[in-house]
């Protein structure tokens, strides 16, 4: 299980998130849906362990986060930037094999799990080209691939499908609802059509220190959708 | 352009190396007779034992040691323009060193070494901490690295426009790389296998640090204690190597990306490719250096640069 407890966050001195609590656990799809701002990334980064709250705390299966050293923390938690970082020029299959960086595998498991993975995420066509001469699509599947090569419990998407095309998000979010049933996938969508078909479990940051959570097929109600919509926040 | 693979193993290195010291023993202003070489009377053996191979070894070290600070500091800011100068460790040496020759301070080579490497110590210990904001901000070690620099330079033109001739001689040797000066530093060969090695075991976090500083804490990196330790690691590599042989331009800048364009991006070859190349390159300049005008002698930073740029517009054009 995957708990933020009472967490607040500012940021440049700047609320962000105050007192939220939310848990994630295994077997659960989840969306997290807001406005922009209402402090979706940094909740995630925070539930990641890559910032550290104000006050309150993230436990991840009964340990403290931020205690964690960075190692295990990333065998338990993998995590997908929003945008990537400039980079140099390394090739897709060396790009995906660094999210085996967590685990101690010797060289040829390695490789085949990163072969595996480029098959499975359906970009073994690209594996020896060079990840800045990639369309903008074809790197984000690049991420994505790196995240779940990770293999770790808990999975934290920050807008997985920016860039893709329709038949790969499709693609995507399916593959995201059946790896849900053994990990817990959390990710962050503007598209709410998609969390009400595919999450089982939604977020709702509605700003001024309101949060909403529970499954979705209770939670996406008229009244809450409305507040969602609501143009004065 | 497609890496190369035989270029990948160290050995080939260090057979070019093994070449380009032979050739750099045999030339210069003094013809070497072999005949005599173990014969401890004659002028070949004091020449080529006392004279080039202790400046070959000078040569390989410095460069090797500029060439791994490059890569390592390219790598922490993330900006192709970076050389190991960045951190202000050429301005704090030189003003260092360039106030004692002007002064006229008779002192020991050893002396003039430590005086170099403390104040170039100094100078980039000034730049960190100014850019420590609870972590090290490799943005912010750029912008204060390169005004610091612009502080620095100030202040040797300063000294530069007060010193009198034969002064100003030997200061701009100075400045602009010196071989011929110092003895070989065993603490140098050290400190290079300490840091070669500390890295080697840190090539996977290198690669990963290479892709941004949140990417490589996500995947798993300590990258707060890896900066920390590669900054340093930049700091003390360059500034032995300046307090050794002056500021030797270019080598730091341009080894590190000709060895990626040879070798790809992944630090398990970039390491001991980077180090062989960079002691390659400046061991070939300073042959030139010696050899070209002799029996004058160039400053070696006038051919880091003429033989560079060629070579690295040549490879560039084929990326």
């Amino acid at each position: 299980m995957l708990l933020a407890d009472q967490l607040s966050v500012s940021l440049d001195n700047r609320p962000v998130l105050t007192r939220l609590s939310c848990q994630f656990q295994m077997g659960e799809f989840w969306g997290i849906v807001g406005q922009n701002g209402a402090g979706k990334s940094t909740l995630l980064q925070c539930m990641a362990g890559l910032l550290d709250p104000s006050t309150g705390q993230v436990w991840v299966d009964d340990e403290n986060m931020h205690q964690l050293d960075p190692l295990s923390r990333a065998q338990k938690v993998a995590y997908l930037m929003q945008e990537q970082e400039p980079s140099l020029a390394f090739t897709v299959q060396q790009a995906v094999e660094m999210g085996r960086y967590p685990w101690p595998d010797n060289p040829e498991n390695r490789q085949k799990i990163t072969r595996q993975t480029l098959q499975d995420c359906r970009i073994l066509n690209l594996q020896d080209r060079s990840i800045l001469q990639l369309s903008g699509g074809e790197r984000r599947k690049v991420e994505i691939a790196t995240c779940l090569a990770q293999n770790s419990d808990y999975l934290l998407l920050d807008e997985p499908f920016n860039h893709l095309d329709v038949v790969y998000q499709r693609f995507l979010v399916k593959k995201l609802q059946s790896l849900s049933r053994e990990k817990a996938v959390v990710m962050v969508c503007h598209d709410i059509d998609v969390v009400t078909k595919y999450c089982s479990h939604v977020l709702m940051l509605l700003g001024d220190d309101c949060y909403l959570s529970g499954d979705s097929a209770t939670m996406l109600n008229e009244a809450n959708l409305e507040e969602l919509f609501n143009e004065s926040h | 352009m497609q890496t190369q693979q035989w270029l990948k193993k160290p050995w080939v290195w260090w057979l070019l190396l093994l070449l380009a010291l032979l050739v750099s023993l045999s030339v210069g202003s003094v013809t070497v007779i072999f005949g005599q070489l173990f014969n401890s009377d004659s002028i070949s053996y004091s020449i080529v034992w006392q004279l080039r191979l202790p400046r070959a070894f000078n040569a390989m070290l410095v460069g090797g040691c500029l060439a791994l600070a490059g890569l390592l500091i390219q790598n922490l800011v993330k900006n192709p323009l970076a050389d190991p100068y960045l951190l202000g460790v050429s301005g704090g040496a030189a003003s260092c060193q360039l106030l004692v020759i002007m002064l006229g301070l008779s002192l020991s080579a050893e002396a003039l070494f430590l005086i170099g490497f403390a104040g170039s110590l100094l100078a980039t210990l000034l730049v960190l901490k100014l850019s420590y904001h609870g972590r090290i901000k490799p943005n912010k070690v750029t912008l204060n690295g390169v005004v610091m620099a612009f502080g620095f330079a100030a202040i040797i033109s300063f000294m530069l426009s007060l010193a009198d001739g034969q002064q100003i001689r030997s200061m701009m040797f100075w400045l602009m790389g010196d071989l011929s000066f110092a003895q070989p530093s065993w603490l140098m060969v050290v400190l290079l296998a300490l840091c070669y090695a500390l890295l080697r075991r840190q090539h996977s976090a290198l690669d990963l640090l290479a892709r941004g500083e949140l990417f490589a804490r996500k995947s798993g990196v300590h990258a707060e204690r890896l900066n920390l330790m590669v900054f340093i690691m930049t700091a003390l590599l360059t500034s032995m190597a300046v307090a050794q042989a002056g500021t030797i331009g270019f080598v730091g800048l341009i080894i590190p990306h000709i060895v990626r364009l040879l070798v790809g991006y992944q630090h398990r070859h970039l390491l001991s490719v980077t180090i062989l190349a960079g002691a390659l390159f400046l061991l070939i300049a300073d042959t030139l250096a010696r050899t070209v005008l002799s029996p004058i002698q160039l400053p070696v930073g006038i051919f880091t640069a003429l033989v560079g740029v060629p070579v690295f517009l040549v490879l560039s054009r084929k990326i």
